[in-house]
């Protein structure tokens, strides 16, 4: 994964995290501002219905006192109030007057309680109300919930009883509201609230006696848990009814108890809030920020992608100019414009490579005056040493002329054969360097590892038992199916055998020389190991440079040629040595070179020693 | 006998009461229209054509008892519409009825020229158009009585020739059950329905008869015994219902049957009071009213057993109308004994009588209205 990409899914998850907090957030908060406002709204309605319960209240206290204030009603009370007074006469009385005055309930009760006239039951006319005469305040008690006996079955109403009383006997006057779906359908309630009512008539939970506005509640056994929970201890609760899956077919109930006179229940008044606009709004927002998030998203990844691309290209230059580096070229430079981070690295970068490339120069002036040091050393060396005799030589031959005329002759013929043996020595010296610097351009061509480095070992077979010296063993370990690599077969077969004749040096008191060859990923290596004394690492650091040698009489050029042929193969070399233990020189070829253009004679040596 | 007696003293009652409602004198007068006003709503005045409703039927046989001269021996009219007293000038089916005077009428003709009949009023338009002088005769139920007496209405009440009984149906399991029969019968408060519901006018039925057609009507106790109702409810199994019907056109009838329903819970028994929907037997019982169509008990006692005790099942053999009193006791007793038809009341009938009528004079029980007999005064 690219840094590119990298940066942009690391801006991409920011994104949607910060997206997705902000989404649950807002949700979260909507939420909680909803149901904050429903809860408002829920105490709202309760309230209202609460004062409009008391309106009611006072309203019915108000309409019973004005009958029993009605100057019928009073004449009633006096004609009762008479010995054998006629009650009859009045049996049809409720019926008018509860019309008149708007009432669903109402009865007149003689002194004894009897029912004179009712117009919820009118043929209940004679039998006694008996909680009606015990003494009590009706006018504070004000109205009162109550289970009203009807006609039509038991109801639940809302109740007031106003007593008129002439001489030592009470006319009571009962009167009253039925509470059911026309007394909810006088609530006024918001869009999306609805008042129920559960009247507790009966010993147990009754689906018929919920009602709302407009009859019977559907679904009614799914409050029944509810109504027993109230029954069984009335309070004030809140509770949730869920009609279908769907989360907009929530409702929310606030439930609030119907107390009677003696504080018993008598019923349950329910007000409802559907939560479907509440939840249809929080999708909408929801949406609206899905919405919202998405075409962010959008912005987002693209903005992201642009601001990826603004910041890694930059660092893809400084990478690129890092690869160029790496890859020899010295004067790559990164062009990034900006004061930022990333331009004062490529700044640095820029300077880096300036510095190198300017160190480098100077190293290779270094190196190259060093190897010219180097080469001028040897070479005097070398020369030295024939140059010596040489004098001597000459100096023998002036001699022999000036002190010993008489073996001048014999002198000069044994001089100048020295001389002339010597010169020979200048010779080869001066044909090896020349050798070294014509390091020929390979030849490629088909070449069988395992065939040259089996000639190279028969070549020196003699050598490795040679009367005098300590015996080499050879051994071989090739591979069996080596592949045939393209090479210049002459070149690789020098450079086996300075290696041989390398590890045979490095051997003088004889030892074992393995030669293995392997393949791996269509390569070959080839290992030439000793069991001599070994290298130090200062050694092994400085052992293909040209003219280094350890050896008293070596020129320092072998291992050189070695190098210089493996890399124009495009191979590899290295040496593993430990002290006392012997030395591995391993080369890595591959099948198919892609040979080096030879550079020119003079500087090939100089740069084969950097 | 003692037939021959009651009847004697039907006739100078009557005269009697004659004597004692008589205005100034006023010399009879010819002419004017007489303007009636019925609750009942009568489709068709054809004899043969059965009537809808009792109401109906009750308005049609007066109707008819002014267009024919003779009835036949069953009570059937006999002649051609027209024969009576007056004959049709207009007829609206349902809504309005002018009779004229028939000038051949062999009992010669009536006082007044015609007479105009509107159908389907309610008591309480009739009673205010009496009040304001809109109508000249009208009947009034027995529970307005009052209201019409306290309002100045002239009101004409006959003696109490009208049953309301419970029938048990036959075939239904409660109706079939002798303790939910006697349970029910002796848990009503009679006299609570005649002082409350009839506001006094009418008077508690133990018997089929009542006292001034048999004499012996005090035979038949009517007094509630809620304790002895409970006891033999107690003996029934279950919880059972008693669905009792009503004729849904008639409120004395509902109020009865609901002040019943409520006794009968007193009593521990549960009574579903309802409209009459279908037939008969789709309820245990039913409230039936039955107007005495003659003053001769046997005569009137056959015609009732003839009515209701099919519906009751029971089977019980023709009275005939020379039976004498101890026969018609015994047969009345055969009837009520069991408890399958329970009378409630007799009900008068209640006229109210505008301020120009004259001559008004109460018709006997079968008898019609004696419209040929009146003329119009001055309202003054």
């Amino acid at each position: 994964m690219t840094f590119r990409t990298k940066l942009f899914v690391m801006f991409v998850i920011a994104l949607l995290l910060s997206v997705g907090v902000v989404a649950v957030g807002v949700t979260v908060v909507t939420r909680q501002a909803f149901q904050e406002s429903n809860r408002q709204h829920s105490e709202a309605l309760v309230a209202q219905f609460e004062r409009e319960f008391e309106r009611h209240k006072q309203d019915i206290v108000h309409r019973v006192q004005g009958i029993a204030d009605a100057e019928a009603t009073v004449r009633m009370a006096i004609d009762l109030s008479r010995p054998k007074s006629d009650v009859s006469v009045y049996v049809n009385d409720a019926r008018g007057v509860s019309q008149s005055h708007q009432l669903d309930f109402l009865d007149f009760a003689g002194d004894d309680g009897s029912i004179i006239s009712s117009n919820e039951w009118p043929a209940r006319f004679g039998y006694k109300i008996d909680w009606l005469t015990p003494p009590q305040d009706w006018a504070s008690l004000g109205a009162f919930l109550m289970k009203v006996d009807a006609q039509d079955g038991p109801a639940l109403g809302l109740m007031a009883v106003s007593v008129v009383r002439v001489g030592d006997k009470n006319l009571y006057v009962l009167g009253g509201e039925r509470l059911d779906k026309d007394f909810l359908a006088s609530l006024v309630l918001p869009s999306g609230m609805r008042a129920l009512l559960y009247m507790d008539l009966d010993p147990n939970f009754q689906a018929a006696n919920l009602v709302d506005q407009s009859g019977p509640v559907l679904q009614a056994d799914r409050f029944a848990s509810f109504i027993e929970q109230e029954r069984r201890q009335p309070a004030t609760r809140t509770f949730t009814i869920s009609w279908t899956p769907d989360a907009s077919s929530v409702e929310s109930f606030h439930a609030l108890p119907l107390l009677g006179r003696q504080g018993e229940l008598l019923g349950a008044l329910l007000i409802g809030n559907s939560q479907r606009e509440v939840v249809l709004l929080e999708r909408r927002i929801l949406l609206l920020a899905v919405g919202v998030a998405a075409m962010g998203l959008l912005f987002g990844l693209i903005l992201s992608w642009w601001g990826a691309a603004r910041v890694t290209r930059p660092v893809q230059k400084l990478a690129e100019g890092a690869r160029e580096v790496s890859a020899g070229n010295w004067a790559a430079r990164v062009n990034v414009r900006g004061r930022n981070e990333i331009g004062q690295l490529a700044l640095a970068f820029n300077r880096m490579t300036e510095q190198l490339s300017e160190q480098r120069e100077r190293l290779v002036q270094a190196e190259r005056v060093a190897a010219w040091r180097e080469l001028a050393r040897r070479l005097a060396h070398e020369l030295k040493n024939p140059l010596f005799p040489l004098q001597t030589t000459v100096e023998n031959l002036q001699r022999a002329k000036e002190q010993s005329p008489e073996q001048f002759d014999e002198v000069f013929r044994e001089s100048t054969g020295i001389l002339l043996s010597e010169i020979e020595n200048l010779k080869k010296i001066i044909g090896r360097f020349s050798d070294f610097a014509k390091m020929p351009q390979p030849e490629l061509g088909p070449v069988n590892l395992n065939e040259t480095v089996r000639g190279v070992v028969k070549l020196f077979e003699s050598q490795f038992s040679a009367v005098g010296r300590p015996p080499i063993t050879p051994e071989l370990h090739l591979d069996e199916q080596p592949p045939t690599i393209q090479a210049d077969e002459a070149l690789v077969r020098r450079a086996i055998e300075n290696l041989v004749l390398n590890a045979m040096d490095a051997m003088p008191s004889g030892g074992v020389l393995m030669l293995r060859t392997t393949h791996q990923n269509g390569d070959v290596d080839l290992e030439v190991s000793d069991t001599g004394t070994g290298l130090t690492p200062e050694e092994c650091d400085r052992l293909f440079t040209p003219y280094y040698t350890t050896k008293q009489h070596g020129t320092g050029l072998g291992l050189a040629i070695v190098q210089s042929v493996v890399s124009d193969h495009g191979g590899r070399i290295w040496v593993e040595s430990e002290a006392g233990v012997g030395t591995s020189f391993h080369i890595h070829l591959p099948v198919k070179p892609s040979v080096r253009a030879a550079p020119a004679p003079a500087e090939a040596a100089v740069a084969e020693g950097a | 006998m003692k037939h021959r007696l009651s009847v004697l003293l039907v006739a100078i009652s009557a005269g009697l009461a004659a004597a004692g409602s008589a205005e100034p004198a006023e010399r009879p007068r010819y002419g004017g229209t007489l303007r009636v006003e019925i609750g009942a709503v009568v489709n068709s005045i054809d004899p043969s054509t059965p009537a809808a409703t009792p109401q109906e039927a009750a308005a049609k046989e007066e109707i008819c008892s002014l267009l024919y001269e003779r009835r036949n021996s069953d009570g059937t009219f006999a002649g051609v519409a027209g024969s009576g007293a007056f004959r049709i000038a207009e007829w609206e089916p349902g809504k309005h009825l002018m009779l004229e005077a028939n000038p051949d009428y062999r009992g010669g003709r009536a006082f007044v020229d015609s007479v105009e009949i509107e159908m389907g009023r309610s008591s309480r338009e009739r009673l205010l158009d009496l009040e304001v002088g809109k109508t000249d005769f009208a009947e009034i139920p027995p529970e307005e009585v009052r209201r019409a007496t306290e309002v100045g209405v002239r009101v004409s009440t006959s003696r109490p020739d009208e049953l309301v009984a419970i029938v048990f149906t036959a075939g239904r399991p409660l109706a079939e059950d002798a303790h939910a029969r006697e349970a029910l019968a002796r848990s009503i408060d009679r006299a609570a329905i005649v002082n409350f519901i009839l506001q006094k006018e009418g008077e508690a039925a133990g018997g089929l008869l009542p006292q001034w057609s048999s004499g012996t009507a005090f035979l038949f106790p009517a007094t509630v015994d809620a304790a002895a109702a409970k006891n033999l409810w107690a003996q029934i199994a279950g919880s059972p219902k008693i669905f009792l019907g009503y004729d849904a056109n008639d409120p004395l009838e509902q109020s009865i049957a609901e002040r019943i329903a409520v006794n009968a819970r007193d009593a521990g028994m549960e009574v579903a009071a309802a409209p009459k929907q279908g037939t008969a037997t789709n309820y245990d019982a039913v409230l039936v009213r039955f107007r005495l169509s003659s003053p001769d008990p046997a005569v009137a006692l056959a015609r009732l057993a003839a009515a209701f005790a099919p519906l009751a099942g029971m089977n019980v053999d023709p009275l005939a109308e020379a039976a004498p009193p101890q026969r018609v006791y015994d047969y009345e007793r055969a009837l009520v004994t069991g408890y399958r038809i329970v009378p409630l009341i007799w009900l008068p009938r209640v006229y109210g009588l505008g301020a120009r009528l004259r001559n008004w004079d109460t018709p006997a029980p079968g008898a019609a209205w004696p419209f040929a007999d009146v003329w119009l005064g001055d309202t003054q």
